[in-house]
């Protein structure tokens, strides 16, 4: 009988198993019984022992690198079948919570580490949840109580909203509540449904789907502010060493796993900016902006936009998150290439942005990822998000004015992606003349 | 009527009709958190950081200096002189009716028929806004040339850009609605129209509002001429809520592309900066909008909200 431990680390059941556990001393000691539910596990790979954990801290590294592995092409999941076994849940809360305190203790909230952990656990939900059987609705209606779905108001999700996890426009609303139980559901709409049965309308719009998204999007964002928690706590709490060497794995997976060589983002060298293939929006912030939208253009537009260019292309293609010191280890590039343009765009500005707003300064440096300092600098990476170019509709949300668009644009929806196509097509073109 | 006032229209306004009383309450209460601004020579509200400890010190100020426009914020400061300590900001909803990308006139400014459908898409905007969001502290102003929308539901004060960009999106019907759907066992396709609730009922009837407003001249992205006629030619359909039929004409391949335009469109019926600027100053209710000669001012019915009966000074009237 699966429980729904086995989705939600966070419910009442799973805390008690970690309150009742104690001490950590004893967190990275051999289990017989969980190689053993490795071992038993049906289509498990047992041809390497390396593959099944054997004890809690094992298993806690082993979430993210299925994570981490499970993006790439050559992943095989018999590697990690046991994952997926629901016999594992009382040992994969506590490997749950080691890995999220490990990230908390070890690394900044912003970093790429805590994300990686953060979204291993959304992945580990959405996969759980499709290898359930019928067990599958029983166990949706449970995390969701157990989550706080009842009587849920959007404005709850506002977290989850604001990152671009959710959409409302999926959500089904009626005076402020989220509908997500079926009799609800019916019981608001039954009477402007006609042509069709309110149930059937319900499984369509709200059934697995919205549902299943709602518990991943939540787990995620709980697990996110428990890394938040945990790192506020380390600055007074000394850390158990079991944490810290967790911790220290984390890194060397992560590192490991996502270095450039035969990882899975092969194509992402940074290359030389061509500013010909610069979409319209960035060309305009180039060449100055008024001061209506001139800090926006400048910190989140252009910052994101030159960083990723020059750095990493191919970021939305290849999806796997990267520091700026993963592409440009000695910050070089980023020191004499990329913080010059942006710098000379601001002075560009009318009135230069500079001298109006001197902090800007500290903003575009933490747009990079290093957090609010004057100037990048490798000990301050990951305390703030690098931030991927806005798309072309927050462009027109944020910057309307700096949005005209040209042909190429109408096929794209980043200017990213617009500088890709334009520079395949220059090269191309180029090479045709040849 | 629309004409601009002069200064002593002005003077005369502030010293002989207009009451600080009259402020509405959601500003009064809160005066001295709200940073004030005011433009006094019709270039631009470059007198900022104002504050006001109480009514009787903003009255003297509009009685002494009677501006060409006066402003607030919508955000709540602990240091509202220094913009510092921001506490909160109202969720706002610009919609100016001089700036409408679809509308029925082709006056050049703003007229009584644009105004009107500016108010229309309000109150579609209130019935959302209650309905779906289940807000309630909403108030309409009127503000000269358009409308405003302003929500003080304490839920939605604290929230950021991103959130609130996202209920713009869901209020103006500004994300194409989706149609593919899985219940897990087979997927499916179906259009706005045919899904009476949630987010495909809103884009319906901001589709609705669209279609039947247009002229047929109008650009949409990724639509050619034809369509838009097609579209005009065939909207006694919509009218009729025979959406099926509509999609038919207009071809079964060209319809999403239709629905992607109108979701643009539909995000340019508003000003989307102003819902997204935690702290943007606004047209003060009660206050006159010089430009145009019109007082901007609550409005407390907008079913029957008439502006050229209930926002015109006694100066115009007097003008001749």
């Amino acid at each position: 009988m699966v429980s729904s431990l086995f989705i939600n680390p966070f419910s009442e059941d799973a805390r008690e198993i970690v309150r009742k556990y104690g001490s950590l001393d004893t967190i990275a000691d051999t289990r017989d019984e969980l190689l053993e539910i490795g071992r038993r596990t049906r289509g498990q790979n047992l041809a390497d022992n390396s593959l099944l954990p054997g004890s809690i801290a094992e298993l806690a590294v082993k979430r993210l690198e299925w994570y981490l592995r499970r993006q790439r092409k050559d992943f095989n999941h018999r590697d990690y079948a046991y994952l997926m076994n629901p016999e594992i849940e009382e040992y994969d809360v506590l490997a749950f919570y080691i890995l999220a305190q490990a990230a908390g203790a070890g690394f900044m909230k912003a970093s790429r580490e805590a994300r990686l952990v953060v979204e291993s656990a959304g992945a580990m939900v959405e996969d759980r949840l499709n290898v359930l059987g019928s067990e599958r609705e029983d166990i949706i209606a449970d995390v969701l109580y157990e989550l706080g779905s009842e009587g849920l108001r959007w404005t709850e999700l506002a977290d989850l909203l604001g990152s671009g996890k959710l959409k409302l426009t999926d959500l089904i609303l009626n005076r402020g509540r989220v509908i997500i139980d079926r009799d609800e559901f019916i019981t608001s709409f039954q009477d402007i449904i006609r042509d069709r049965s309110p149930d059937r309308l319900y499984d369509i719009l709200v059934g697995l789907e919205v549902r299943e998204t709602m518990i991943s999007r939540m787990i995620m964002q709980r697990t996110e502010e428990y890394i938040g928690r945990v790192r506020e706590m380390s600055s007074t709490v000394e850390v158990h060493p079991i944490i810290l060497e967790t911790a220290e794995r984390i890194r060397e997976t992560v590192e490991r796993i996502m270095s450039f060589t035969g990882g899975p983002v092969k194509s992402a060298r940074p290359g030389k900016l061509v500013p010909e293939a610069f979409p319209p929006c960035i060309r305009g912030t180039l060449d100055g902006v008024k001061s209506g939208n001139r800090n926006d253009a400048i910190v989140l537009l252009l910052t994101s936009f030159i960083s990723y260019a020059r750095l990493y292309p191919s970021v939305f293609r290849d999806r796997t998150p990267m520091k700026v010191s993963d592409l440009d280890p000695d910050l070089r590039i980023t020191l004499g290439e990329i913080l010059p343009v942006i710098y000379d765009a601001a002075d560009r500005c009318e009135p230069p942005l500079f001298e109006d707003d001197p902090q800007e300064k500290l903003n575009i440096t933490a747009k990079l990822g290093f957090g609010v300092h004057d100037m990048p600098e490798l000990e301050n990476e990951g305390e703030s998000k690098w931030y991927t170019p806005m798309s072309c509709e927050k462009i027109k949300i944020h910057l309307p004015d700096l949005c005209r668009p040209d042909k190429l644009c109408s096929s794209i929806s980043n200017p990213l992606t617009y500088y890709n196509r334009k520079r395949w097509k220059l090269r191309s073109r180029g090479e045709k003349e040849e | 009527m629309f004409e601009p006032a002069t200064p002593l229209e002005r003077k005369r306004y502030y010293r002989e009709e207009w009451n600080v009383r009259d402020l509405p309450d959601f500003i009064a209460d809160n005066l001295h958190m709200r940073e004030f601004g005011f433009d006094h020579n019709g270039r631009g509200p470059s007198d900022r950081y104002r504050t006001f400890r109480d009514e009787r010190s903003l009255s003297r100020f509009m009685r002494v200096r009677y501006p060409f426009a006066a402003y607030s914020s919508v955000a709540f400061y602990r240091e509202p002189g220094k913009r510092k300590g921001w506490q909160r900001s109202e969720l706002i909803f610009d919609v100016d009716a001089k700036d409408l990308p679809v509308r029925s006139c082709d006056c050049e400014g703003v007229c009584p028929t644009c105004l009107d459908e500016a108010r229309e898409l309000v109150l579609m905007m209130v019935d959302t806004l209650r309905g779906d969001l289940g807000l309630d502290d909403i108030h309409v102003i009127y503000s000269g040339r358009g409308y405003h929308v302003r929500v003080l539901d304490p839920e939605v004060m604290e929230l950021g850009s991103e959130v609130r960009a996202e209920i713009l999106r869901y209020t103006a019907g500004a994300r194409e609605p989706r149609r593919k759907f899985t219940d897990g066992v087979s997927s499916y396709e179906m259009e706005h129209f045919s899904i009476p609730l949630g987010y495909h009922r809103v884009f319906t009837e901001r589709a609705r509002h669209v279609l039947l407003h247009l002229r047929g001249d109008e650009d949409i992205e990724d639509v050619t001429a034809r369509t838009v006629k097609t579209a005009v030619r065939n909207r006694d359909l919509i009218l009729e809520d025979r959406w099926g039929e509509f999609r038919s004409v207009i071809g079964p391949r060209v319809y999403p592309r239709l629905v992607k335009g109108i979701s643009k469109i539909n995000m340019r019926m508003l000003d989307a900066k102003v819902t997204i600027d935690l702290k943007r100053i606004l047209r003060l209710p009660t206050s006159l909008h010089s430009k145009v000669s019109m007082i901007c001012m609550e409005v407390k019915n907008p079913e029957t909200f008439d502006p050229l009966k209930s926002a015109v000074p006694r100066f115009v009237e007097e003008r001749g």
